[in-house]
Order: C-alpha cells, then structure tokens, then sequence
C-alpha cells in the first residue's frame, strides 16, 4: 500500500482570463474505508492565493499549520503580503528542509500575481514532495486521480476562460476524474479566484 | 520438500497441470471451435482443458505476474473488489449486487453484471476474478441443463452448488479465485448456497461476500427477519449495497436487484448508488422516500443543546 | 481484537471501548478502561500498541491537566483535539513513534455542542458525527450511516451503541466481550451500564 494513497484525495488548478480555479474532493479514508466526507484540502494563503494540499492526511494538517505560520511570519516581517511566486517558493524550500524525510504531499498553488502596471497575472504551480516546483501555464493535477485529471483536462480545458465557463471546465474535469479512481470523490469544492473575489462552492459529487 | 512429490503424484495441482498441457500439445481442437461451440471449444473433449504457460512451473509463473497484493506494480491487474449479497426469506430469495470493477486504483468499469443468470431457476453471483466466475458459473449453466435432460427434472440448487464446488476444488492452488452464492428455487423450497474457490460450501439463510460485504451485513443483520414482506426483503436488499457502496472505495456505482420466487427469478431493477444517496432509489414498493445517505437523511439535525434561555435569545 | 465506538446525540457524547487487554493470544484482564477523562467535559479512547497506549494517553492526561491548573480553566475540546493531533503528528516523524488511535468526545460548554474528533496514530484528524476504531468500525460504520440520529436522547443513543456491539459480536471473529460505556454532557463525565 503506497502512503500517498492511503487517506485518498486529488487537487487541481487550471488558468482562465484574469483569474485562476482550484479544486479538490472531499473524501478523506483510511485505505478502502471511507471516513469523512468533508475534509478540506484547500486552504486561503492570502485574499488571493489558494494551496491545495493533496496526500497523506496528517501531513495536511500540519503543513497547512506551518505554512499559516510562515506566511504570517513573512507578513510582520516584511509588512505587506506574500506574492504566489514567493509562496512557491516558500513551499519549495518547507517541503526541501524534509529531503530525507519528507512530508507525504504534493502541493499545487493558484493565485493572482501583482504585475508593475498594477493588474493582475495569473499564477499556478505545483510541486513534488520534496519541493521540485512546476509552474505550468494551462494547469496543475495532483493526488490519487492525477493519471485520470491530466486526461480529462488535456480534453476540456481551453487558453483565456471566462471565470464562469472556468468554473465549469475545473467542476466537469474533477467531477468526471474522480469517479474513475475509487480513492478520491465523495463531493468536490472549487474556488475560483478573480481580482476582486474569490467564488467558492461546494458541488454533489457521487457518493460511492 | 514437495517438488519430488508433485512431480510423481497424479492428483496435485502441477499433475493436473502436465495432464493439461500434454492435451493442449495434441492440439486436437483448433480455434475455430471457440467459434463453433459457443465460446466453449475447450470443450470439446468433454472436459474443460486449458493452454497454459510452458515454464517449469505455470502456477508459480501466473501467481508471480497476477498477484497485486504482494506487488502492485504486477503486469497483469486482475479485478478485484465487490459487494454482493444474497438472503433467504418467507417470500423467496433476494440478491443484491453492486456493478464497480476496480484494477488497483483504477476503476475499470461501473457496468459489471455480476449475477449470472445461469437458468431461469438458479442466479450466482460473481466475486473475486470476474472470468472465472462467468466461464465456470456458464459452465455449471451447461451441466444443469444436461442434468434436467438427463433425469427430466430440474437439478436442485444444493446439487448445482455441489457440482460447482467439487469443480473449483479440483483447480485448487492453480490461482482460481471466487467467492460466489448459488440462488435459487426447487423442491425444498428457497435456497442459498456459498461457494468459493478454497473449496468451502455453505448452506444458509444470509451471506454478503467481497470487500464492501462488512458494510453489507452492518445493515442487512439489523434489518433481517425470517417473515420480511417482498417489499421490505427488496428495500433491505437495495439499502445494504448502498451501504457498501458508499463506504468500500471499491464497490459502487450501481445496485443490481434480483428476486427469486417459486416461478423462477425476476430482475426487479438497476438503481444508481449515487442517486441513491441523494434522492432514493425511486418510487419502487419497499422504498420509504428520500435519500438514503447520512447526510440527506439528518438534514437540519443537529446536536447542539443550548439552554432554554440561550435558545430563545 | 481492539474496538471502540463513539457516537454523538442531543447535548451528549458517548463513548464506549472494549475491556480486553491482550498480549499475543492471551488475555491479560477482562476489565481494562481504556477511556480516559482528561478534563471535565472530554473524554478520550485509546486502542493501539500496549504499552504506547497507556505511556501516550497518561501524557496527554497530565499535559490537559496541567493547562487547566495554569489557567484556571480547561481546554476547549477542538482545542484540546488539535493540541493532542500535533502530538501524534510530531510523534509519527520521530525515532520511537506512539501507535496510538483516539476518539475525543467533549461537550463545548460555551457553545453548548457535543463534539467528537477521531483520530488515528498517524495524526490523522477529522470531526465526525459517529466513528470507530479497530475491525468492528467495518461493521458499525455502515450501520450507523443507517441508524444515527444527531438529536437522539441518551436511551435512543445507548439503543444505538448496543446495535453496533451486537452486530460485531455477532460477525467479527476476534470480537470483543466486554465494554466500557461513558458519557459526556453538559453536567459533565459519568459512567453508564448497558
């Protein structure tokens, strides 16, 4: 039994015009047995990053409290909000202190980037385990279904959608790659994030 | 120790083994006869002969590219993962399956019929690997009808599991796997009959077999009784593999429901688990309306107590 | 073998473990508590490696106290759950890991809600409305799906409880005999019999 598949679960993140989507399932088991189905794998980093963390369930827990911890460290210190590009870094170099033994998870990020003319830039990246970042321009898989979201994705997904058509080309990719991959499932959420807000909404997913 | 054993013994596993392979050598069927004898042409010698790999040892050999457990990054995924039941009671039997086929993680199929309707009197169900169930579950089709022609009766299902049993053992330790139930009708009245590969057959009122067959019997001990009208032994039947389905990662998909009376078997119906969870399975007798998942079920319950006073504020 | 349940109902938690403590094919004694109450209103279920479950859950017992008597008052059940959490989790990356798996019943007096953690030795945490430890949750679980009410009064809850441990004696094979049975509410912990 791998350790990546023992508690279950997929992230993906997909590019739109001027604004970003990631989602991810909600089951959270123990091998075969399903245990809950409303555990999150998605958390707010800031009002305009998101972090998914795919794998192994306790690691998702405490990487998500040490990078709250990080990241409001680097706010006091440097009195203004960390950008996605030093967010992924910052995950980079948390999960590579753990090069020998590292944290069971494979993080993939999705955020608005500040340009200098003052608009915003799409930005999504992923990562390995151990830190390895891959800033993709169309979208990120990761977790139990990563073989079936990059099928599906490669098929749906298209350059520069409206937040609203994103919205349902990353609910169809996830809905339609999890119920072929018996780990993940058990419901969905997506959050898609514009300039102005972030839309989050909880979808049926099968059950079974 | 045993190697010198096998090699001389005429009743072992790897004897069986030489006997078949020495027949496939002869090459006395061609393959034209799949064609021709209905899928059956390993049959044409009366009994059922098999090619099989030309190492020293084709059990090891099979066991060393089919066994997930042990390493699951084997070449050959053998399809695994199921919950199906079957239960006697005042009315007849009821069998319940679910139609999920997993290979590791994947799920292969959500479409599998995994109760073979071996005559109009006699269902089995399908457990463990997928083809041998259906050959030799077919198979055991054939030799019912040759018994009915034979002694212009209908053979009884304790015999039919009988005849199954006694085939499956004769492969023992040869990699055949299968955990199936023979249901059906005859003179004695309803019938159930487990039997599996190792060997094992068992009379009973109630069995669930397969990985999700835990999470079957949870619901199905607690709502069984002998003198269950047909509309609630259908709704248990249904309401259990929901259970399975939503709980073992590798069960699901759909509920296939079968109900065997005095006349024979009827199909009652194929309900989506999911659909299940969310809405029920439908207007169907036995049905009690609403969703069958937790969470649809207790909608707006809640377990908070506040006091009188911080209720009302 | 091990098992132990957890269900929540109307203002209560109960929480109940078996009494067994084995060593390879012996029992050692029939009447073990294995639910310690590590403040007014939490209790907490332990299974796991012997030894590991009495070291870890003593530990935890002696840490919740001590930052009751520091603070002059008690943790907050979500608060002690997460404080117990990292334990495991910090536990699971070090030389000597505790095989520990929890169920944290408590009621939040502030908020008047019966909350229920379940937790496993890797530092696995997740809130749930019922949940099990051990083989008999393969069976309890789909049965409670089935049969837990959320706003059922303490006697439909111990109806409940005694279900799930008749349904496991009844199929598992390794099943348990005995079982503590314990409830928390707003009038605090207490002991019950079935």
């Amino acid at each position: 039994m791998s350790i990546m598949e023992l508690n279950g679960g997929s992230v993906i993140a997909m590019v739109g015009k001027d604004c970003v989507a990631i989602a991810s399932d909600l089951r959270l088991g123990n091998q075969a047995l399903g245990i809950s189905a409303n555990f999150q794998k998605i958390f707010p980093v800031t009002d305009r990053i998101y972090l998914g963390l795919p794998g192994l369930a306790t690691d998702v827990t405490t990487l998500r409290e040490r990078f709250r911890f990080r990241v409001n460290m680097y706010t006091i210190k440097e009195e203004r909000e960390i950008e996605p590009e030093t967010f992924a870094r910052l995950v980079s170099s948390t999960l590579y202190e753990h090069r020998f033994g590292p944290y069971f998870i494979e993080p993939v990020m999705a955020g608005l980037s500040k340009t200098p003319s003052g608009g915003y830039k799409p930005f999504i990246a992923a990562a390995d385990l151990i830190g390895c970042l891959n800033f993709a321009k169309d979208f990120v898989v990761a977790g139990t279904a990563s073989s079936k979201l990059y099928g599906v994705a490669e098929g749906l997904w298209e350059p520069d959608l409206e937040p609203e058509d994103l919205f349902e080309t990353i609910s169809q990719t996830l809905l339609n790659a999890v119920d072929r991959d018996a780990y993940s499932g058990w419901g969905c959420v997506v959050h898609v994030i514009t300039k102005d807000k972030v839309v989050t909404r909880t979808l049926k997913g099968r059950m079974d | 120790m045993n190697t010198f054993a096998d090699r001389f013994s005429t009743t072992t596993a790897a004897s069986q083994l030489r006997h078949a392979q020495k027949l496939a050598e002869e090459e006395e069927f061609d393959a034209t006869m799949w064609g021709s004898s209905a899928g059956f042409g390993s049959l044409t010698k009366g009994v059922p002969t098999f090619t099989v790999p030309a190492v020293p040892d084709p059990t090891a050999f099979l066991r060393l590219h089919t066994d997930d457990h042990a390493d699951p990054s084997c070449r050959i995924k053998i399809k695994h993962g199921t919950t199906t039941l079957a239960f006697r009671f005042q009315g007849g039997v009821i069998v319940a399956v679910d139609s999920r086929a997993t290979a590791g993680s994947y799920i292969a199929s959500g479409t599998v019929k995994k109760v073979i309707e071996i005559n109009p009197y006699l269902l089995g169900t399908m457990a463990g690997g997928a083809a041998d169930c259906q050959f030799w579950e077919t198979y055991l089709g054939m030799h019912c009808r040759l018994h009915e022609l034979r002694n212009r009766e209908r053979i009884s299902v304790s015999a039919a599991s009988k005849y199954l049993s006694n085939l499956v053992y004769s492969y023992k330790g040869m990699g055949l796997s299968m955990g199936t139930m023979i249901c059906g009708w005859d003179k004695t009245g309803p019938a159930v009959f487990y039997v599996d590969s190792d060997g094992t057959r068992l009379k009973g009122d109630l069995f669930a077999v397969g990985s999700g067959s835990t999470f079957a019997y949870g619901v199905l001990d607690q709502g069984y009784r002998w003198d269950l009208t047909d509309e609630e032994a259908q709704e248990l039947g249904r309401r259990s593999i929901y259970a399975a389905g939503h709980r073992d990662a590798f069960s699901g998909n759909t509920c296939n429901l079968y109900h065997v009376k005095e006349a024979g078997w009827t199909f009652l119906g194929n309900y989506d688990i999911s659909q299940m969870h969310y809405e029920g399975p439908g207007d169907v007798p036995g049905a009690p309306g609403g969703g069958y998942g937790y969470d649809i079920r207790v909608e707006g319950r809640n377990s908070s107590d506040p006091p009188e006073e911080a209720a009302a504020a | 073998m091990e098992t132990s349940f957890a269900i929540t109902g109307k203002g209560y938690v109960i929480v109940a473990a078996d009494t067994t403590a084995s060593r390879s094919i012996v029992k050692m004694k029939v009447d073990e508590d294995k639910i310690k109450t590590l403040s007014p209103h939490l209790l907490m279920a332990y299974s796991g490696e012997p030894g590991d479950t009495m070291q870890f859950a003593e530990y935890v017992e002696r840490n919740i106290r001590l930052y009751q008597i520091r603070n002059l008052y008690a943790l907050r059940p979500s608060a002690a759950a997460s404080w117990i959490r990292r334990s495991l989790a910090e536990s699971i990356r070090s030389r000597k890991p505790y095989a520990v798996n929890l169920l944290l019943g408590g009621y939040d007096t502030a908020t008047h809600t019966p909350h229920l953690y379940w937790v496993d030795y890797l530092g696995t945490m997740t809130e749930v409305p019922f949940g099990a430890h051990g083989y008999g949750s393969y069976f309890a679980l789909s049965l409670l799906d089935r049969y837990h009410d959320p706003e059922a009064s303490l006697e439909e809850g111990l109806a409940t409880l005694k279900r799930c441990i008749e349904e496991v004696s009844k199929r598992l094979v390794v099943a348990p005999g005995n079982y503590k049975v314990k409830v928390v509410d707003k009038n605090g912990v207490r002991e019950v019999e079935l």
